[in-house]
């Protein structure tokens, strides 16, 4: 077990679903956990698909709770979305974007593809100051609730795996490899520096 | 220390005062952080740190030995806290530096990875500290330059980690080296400069002139660096965040030092050309993804203006549209390449005057300068050559040519590096394809050092660029080598070198020569000491040294020994199956200690492990089969067996059952089995494997079979009966039985030889030894034949050709041994009749032998007698055969045998009479027997004399009358009254009566009449029977005497004269008669009576009236009072009696003799024979001394008796 416990970030695009099922189960499991979306704004399911909720990072998850409930109370709790937001303001108040983060981790995840690419964009543009390593992982997780619940089991499993290590940086693409031949998923998996 | 204490005291008294001063708060954090456990220990700790270096940097100096003291903490955090903290102290205070760069080197050698990896960061920061402040000190001291030496050591220390073992080390060192580089190399107008290095130094801040500090030195350690990053990422087994981290490097150090900008094309090209092959799946596409985000950032970068053409190729390689390669295109600038490199030498030199130093000694450090642009161009122009060179020669003929040539080289399976890659080639044929391609086996051909660009930039005079070229090119040499060897290698590369070499052969060879060697992957193993910080990345064959012979054995052992113990939880993980495949696999391939140890574990608990002894056995099975040496199976399985066989507990069948799935018995397996066999405590079950084994395996019957044979032969007893019940039931399969029997018959045949062969003592070979047969050696030829006859009668036949040829020894044997399956057979087996029937010469005794046992407890049967009948009457008239089958022959047949019957061995004669008389046994009654006993003695009697000898018939009707049991005084009446009217008398007559008469006194009155019957049949006619008729009124006197009355005169006449003691007597007996009897007694008798009588009157008187007194039924009573009148003559009478009595008590003994003991008996017969012609012949004139003493053999001892 490394000296330190582990500081973990998950990062998705709009800090609602995926990061944020993560982060529950994550801060339930006593991680040292943080949550990040990367997108420029936070969007959520509206009533049609070209309709989407937009708000700010600034906006807290009390706000767009009580916006949607007033909107059409049904549709969202139909939809899982206010049960959602509900579960987030008890987390913490609102969401986070990654890009304006300046604290360091040991530990990135993202929830995809692009989400990846954002994050090892945005810490390679960063000017290296104390060459900290950083790891970032990507576990795909499709973007809604079941798979997001499924993703978070699988982030938390890898998470206490490198946690448990003797030397994570050392035996992490070792891991990696065998969570890959477990779960049947490839993770991209880079190294940054702060 | 004593002022810091108190002051504790006093704050904790005063804990609540708010003007504790920020140096007791100090005192107290670090007193407690003492005592303190891990978690609170930190946060005073850094509470510490805030004080003394962001509140009040004054008492740094005072409390830096208390914190650095906490570097020895158990606890990693701790240390790593002390390492940070000599960062900022020595950030906050250069001269600090002096005092705490050893602790660093201590913690950079610390046991932690994470302290290590920490005190990397800092070194990281503190050299380009060090280094400025070394650098501008005037004139440093000499502590600046000790501690100067301490940080070169330690850089080249980290350099040296870009080896080490721990990936995370590795990538640590990796950015330590980038900062050194950056640190070390002079900073230009193109150089992209972080806002936070601003104020970083680097290379051409270096005074010229400074004391130890050498710009021409840093350079190269700075160039060095960048070798060993370069070599570092060209490593074939480079580890993906390694390689992320050094992609990371190399595009920093070319947008910050824009000089090395070419190299780091160069090694983008190649590394995208030869990617890993360690590397997996998803590690490449996150390597290619880093790849392109690092291309990208260095094509915004100004300087890339002249590496545009190669970026974008790789670019579009990776996957990159056009329109984001072009959006991330630096602003146009005005000006070629020429232009560009000249505005690099120039920046350069405007840089040093851009920046503000505080020394203005510069002028010096331009000398230097023209040299450093010189690789970067002169390699670019290799690869440009090259390729401008190789352009016109891809016809589409050569290609083709090429790729056919490079499909030998091809790898078997195709790389997960080149799968990832692959993108088909959209612009095939079209110009700036060929030129790609002509571009990236320029790469190729340039990296292993051939080609014309390398020869011309090869002959530029200056050192340094023959280094530069040269270094590079050798590691990728050692990379496509070890890649060859590993098959994954990009082929082009190879034949491509091939190909360049027949093209450009003279002009190649010696620089071939000269470059290859270095490369070779154990000779840089050797060198690194002398070059300082090298290669990268784990090298299994670097870090790892041969393990002795020892080493590997136990460390096999130990390997299997784990397996083995695991066994329940692999159980309850249920890979058990698994487990076993494992070791099977391992066992098989390891050596014999190992196999050892698998052994005894299977050994320990056969049953459960049963699986795994299968395993292993099949799995030397499946060696041996494919060729490798029957030892290693033979030895497993016998291995196996010896030891379940040492085992006391076999009820669990485990011995049983790996015999029976063992895939190959060999003949020392079978060796094992017999052992086992021959256990007396294990037969059963060894032989019932056996007998699976023979009843399963088809293909080896007869060899299992002939084992089980043996066996039937084993000298022990047990052994041999349970061989021999196996055998029996093998024998009733058909398919067996030929060669059961051949076997079985084999043996037999054996007992023809004069001497026992070898095979019964063990040995294989056929020699006759000079060893005798005895019993038990015969014994062992018979067991299996024996065992087989009551289940094939046919065999009886082989047994009586051998039994003819046979010794005497032999045969006795023999006769002995079959009596069990004689009986077993029975006498109605149609072979055993058979045998009867044809009854071979010489196996007389055997058939006898046969009759004996057939007949011994149950009467025969109506067709062995018929066949017994025959064969005497046919073919061999030896009155043996009859014997047994006396009971099943007719009474007439009887009776005309008796006279050879009654000649045989008197044992022999005893036993015909045990048959005759039903008395051998007591089950059977005698009404068997077709002579009742009065027959057979009648016949006896009858016997003409002419056929028999007198003696014989003599011991025969001895022999009858012994058997008392039979001859009952009923019996015998009857026998002597159907003898008394034979005529003529039968010569025994008398004897026979005198016999019974002894046996049985109360036949008296019965033989009495016997006696007056003779007289009317004018018995003095037969000499023999008139002797013994004298002799019975002798013995049966004073009841004789009305007998002897009867005789004619003449008779009586000689009757007194053969014995004339009973004159006397016989007068006193007549005198006795009243005178009425007197009357009827005639006048010769009286006469005759007289005679001779002239002293006993007074006698006769009393006689007479006792006679008148009594009456005549009370004899007794007279005879006594007769005894008392006439006392004296009684006496005298007596007297004569006594001696009488005596001589005949002398005589008697010799009879008892002869009835008992035959072998006297024979002698006096002789004599007896010799005499009796003479009695015949005198007839009635014999001589008294004479008579008696022949008859007396005849004489029963009636004397005795009487009394």
């Amino acid at each position: 077990m490394p000296t330190a416990p582990l500081r973990v970030a998950v990062v998705c695009s709009s800090n609602q679903n995926r990061s944020m099922e993560a982060h529950n189960i994550l801060s339930k499991r006593s991680f040292n956990v943080r949550s990040f979306g990367t997108g420029t704004h936070v969007k959520l399911p509206g009533p049609a698909p070209d309709k989407p909720n937009v708000y700010d990072f600034k906006t807290t998850y009390e706000q767009m709770y009580n916006d949607l409930l007033k909107k059409d109370k049904e549709l969202y709790t139909q939809n899982g979305i206010l049960h959602m937001l509900d579960r987030n303001r008890r987390i913490k108040p609102r969401p986070e974007r990654f890009q304006n983060c300046k604290d360091n981790f040991d530990l990135v995840i993202t929830c995809e593809e692009r989400v990846y690419d954002q994050v090892v964009e945005e810490l390679n543009s960063r000017e290296q100051e104390t060459c900290q390593p950083v790891h970032v992982i990507n576990v795909d997780i499709q973007d809604n609730h079941e798979e997001a619940t499924l993703g978070a089991f699988l982030i938390c499993e890898l998470c206490q795996c490198i946690q448990h290590t003797e030397d994570m940086e050392n035996e992490i693409d070792e891991l990696l490899q065998e969570f890959e031949d477990k779960s049947g998923r490839t993770f991209l998996h880079t190294i940054c520096f702060y | 220390m004593a002022v810091s204490m108190a002051s504790q005291f006093f704050s904790q008294e005063e804990g609540t005062s708010e003007v504790v001063s920020t140096s007791e708060r100090v005192v107290e954090l670090l007193n407690m952080a003492a005592l303190a456990t891990n978690d609170s220990k930190i946060t005073m700790l850094k509470q510490v740190q805030e004080l003394i270096i962001n509140k009040d940097p004054t008492l740094l100096d005072n409390f830096l030995d208390e914190i650095i003291a906490f570097q020895a903490d158990k606890s990693v955090e701790v240390r790593k806290f002390v390492v940070n903290f000599i960062e900022e102290a020595c950030k906050l205070d250069n001269e600090l530096l002096i005092k705490l760069i050893a602790n660093l080197h201590m913690l950079l050698k610390d046991e932690n990875v994470n302290v290590v990896k920490k005190s990397i960061l800092t070194m990281t920061q503190l050299y380009k500290v060090a280094l400025q402040w070394v650098a501008r000190s005037r004139p440093p001291s000499e502590q600046q330059e000790s501690c100067w030496d301490l940080v070169t050591e330690m850089a080249a220390d980290i350099l040296l980690l870009l080896e080490s073992d721990n990936d995370g080390i590795r990538t640590h060192a990796v950015k330590f080296v980038e900062s050194l580089i950056v640190t070390l190399s002079p900073r230009t107008p193109d150089s992209e400069v972080p806002k936070r290095q601003e104020g970083d130094i680097s290379l051409e801040q270096i005074p010229s002139d400074h004391a130890f500090l050498k710009y021409n030195t840093l350079r190269d350690v700075g160039k060095q660096a960048v070798k060993e990053l370069l070599k570092f990422m060209a490593h074939p087994a480079i580890s993906s965040i390694n390689l992320t981290a050094a992609l990371g490097s190399l595009a920093s150090i070319a947008r910050q030092r824009p000089m090395f900008m070419a190299e780091v094309i160069q090694a983008y090209e190649t590394l995208h050309a030869n990617l890993p092959p360690t590397l997996a799946k998803s590690q490449v596409s996150s390597v290619r993804k880093n790849l392109k985000l690092q291309l990208l950032s260095v094509l915004r970068h100004p300087s890339s203006y002249e590496y545009q053409g190669p970026i974008s190729t790789l670019l579009l390689d990776l996957g990159t549209s056009q329109g984001e390669i072009t959006r991330h295109l630096p602003p146009p600038r005005d000006s070629n390449r020429k232009r560009a490199r000249e505005d690099g030498e120039g920046g350069q030199k405007k840089s040093r005057t851009d920046i503000p130093l505080p020394d203005d000694d510069d002028d010096k450090d331009t000398i230097q300068l023209p040299t450093i642009p010189a690789p970067a161009p002169s390699t670019q122009s290799a690869t440009d050559i090259t390729a401008e060179f190789l352009r016109p020669l891809l016809s589409p003929e050569n290609v083709a040519n090429l790729v056919l040539i490079s499909m030998v080289y091809l790898p078997d399976s195709m790389p997960a590096s080149f799968q990832a890659t692959y993108t088909p080639v959209e612009s095939a044929g079209t110009d700036a394809q060929i030129r790609h391609l002509a571009r990236l086996m320029a790469t190729q051909m340039t990296s292993v050092g051939i080609g014309p660009g390398v020869e011309q930039t090869k002959d530029v005079p200056v050192d340094v660029v023959e280094e530069e070229n040269t270094k590079p090119e050798g590691l990728v040499i050692k990379r496509r080598i070890s890649a060859l060897t590993k098959g994954q290698a990009i082929s082009v590369l190879g034949c491509q070198s091939e190909k360049a070499k027949e093209e450009e052969e003279e002009e190649e060879d010696a620089p071939l020569a000269k470059k290859r060697p270095e490369p070779i992957l154990p000779a840089t193993q050797i060198r690194p000491s002398g070059v300082g910080g090298r290669k990268k990345v784990f090298r299994l064959k670097e870090v790892t040294e041969p393990l002795t012979e020892v080493q590997m054995k136990s460390l096999k052992l130990g390997a299997v020994q784990r397996i083995l113990q695991a066994e329940r939880t692999v159980g309850s993980s249920g890979a058990s199956q698994m487990r076993v495949k494992v070791l099977a696999r391992l066992v098989t391939q390891l050596d014999i200690s190992v196999k050892a140890e698998v052994l005894s574990h299977f050994l320990s608990d056969p049953r459960m492990r049963l699986d795994l002894a299968l395993a292993w056995l099949y799995q030397e099975y499946c060696e041996y089969q494919s060729g490798a040496g029957e030892e290693a199976y033979q030895e497993c399985l016998i291995g196996i067996l010896t030891g379940l066989q040492e085992r006391p507990d076999q009820r669990d069948g485990v011995f049983t059952k790996v015999v029976l799935e063992a895939p190959l018995l060999t003949d020392s397996a079978l060796d094992v089995l017999r052992k086992y066999c021959e256990d007396e405590g294990r037969s059963y079950l060894g032989m019932s494997t056996l007998r699976d084994l023979i009843l399963t395996r088809p293909a080896r019957q007869f060899q299992y079979l002939h084992l089980l044979l043996d066996l039937s032969s084993h000298e022990k007893d047990k052994i041999r009966q349970q061989s021999l019940h196996f055998i029996k039931r093998m024998y009733e399969k058909e398919s067996l039985r030929p060669y059961i029997e051949k076997f079985a018959l084999n043996y037999l045949q054996l007992l023809v030889h004069p001497n026992p062969p070898s095979v019964l003592f063990g040995a294989d070979k056929d020699t006759e030894v000079a060893a005798p047969w005895t019993e038990d050696t015969v014994k062992q030829c018979l067991y299996l034949y024996l065992a087989l006859l009551p289940q094939n009668h046919k065999l009886i036949h082989e047994l009586a050709s051998v039994y003819t040829e046979a010794t005497a020894d032999i045969k006795r044997t023999v006769l002995r041994v079959i009596e069990t399956p004689i009986r077993g057979m029975g006498m109605n087996s149609p072979e055993l009749l058979l045998l009867v029937e044809n009854c071979p010469k010489g196996a007389e005794t055997l058939v006898t032998r046969c009759l004996h046992i057939l007949t011994d407890k149950v009467p025969p049967s109506p067709e062995l007698v018929k066949r017994v009948r025959e064969l005497y009457h046919k073919r061999l008239p030896d009155v043996r055969f009859l014997i047994p089958v006396l009971n099943g022959l007719d009474k007439k047949e009887v009776i005309q045998a008796l006279p050879k019957l009654i000649k045989l061995n008197p044992i022999v004669v005893k036993e015909v009479f045990n048959r005759l008389l039903g008395t051998q046994h007591g089950e059977v009654s005698s009404s068997m027997s077709p002579l009742t006993p009065g027959d057979l003695l009648v016949a006896l009697h009858n016997i003409d004399s002419s056929k028999c000898d007198m003696k014989s018939v003599i011991k025969a009707t001895n022999l009858c009358f012994s058997a008392r049991s039979v001859y009952t005084s009923e019996v015998l009446a009857v026998v002597l009254q159907q003898l008394m009217d034979t005529t003529p008398l039968p010569m025994l007559l008398m004897r026979t009566v005198i016999q019974a008469l002894g046996m049985y006194p109360r036949l008296g009155g019965f033989i009495m009449n016997i006696l007056t019957r003779l007289i009317y049949k004018q018995v003095w006619k037969y000499p023999k029977v008139w002797e013994g008729f004298i002799k019975c009124c002798q013995r049966t006197k004073p009841q004789s005497f009305s007998v002897l009355l009867q005789l004619p005169p003449p008779q009586l006449l000689s009757v007194l004269q053969t014995s004339p003691d009973l004159r006397d007597p016989l007068l006193v007996h007549v005198r006795a008669f009243t005178p009425h009897q007197l009357a009827h007694v005639p006048h010769s008798i009286m006469a005759i009576l007289e005679a001779e009588s002239r002293t006993d009157t007074g006698a006769e008187e009393s006689a007479q009236v006792e006679e008148e007194q009594d009456t005549p039924a009370q004899d007794i009573i007279a005879r006594r009072l007769a005894q008392e009148k006439s006392l004296k003559k009684q006496i005298e009478e007596q007297k004569g009696r006594n001696n009488q009595e005596m001589e005949e008590v002398a005589e008697v003994d010799p009879p008892a003799i002869f009835i008992a003991e035959e072998e006297e008996e024979e002698d006096s017969m002789k004599s007896q024979g010799k005499e009796v012609p003479q009695e015949d012949s005198s007839s009635n004139a014999t001589t008294a001394e004479k008579s008696p003493v022949a008859d007396e053999p005849m004489e029963e001892d009636p004397v005795e008796k009487k009394d």
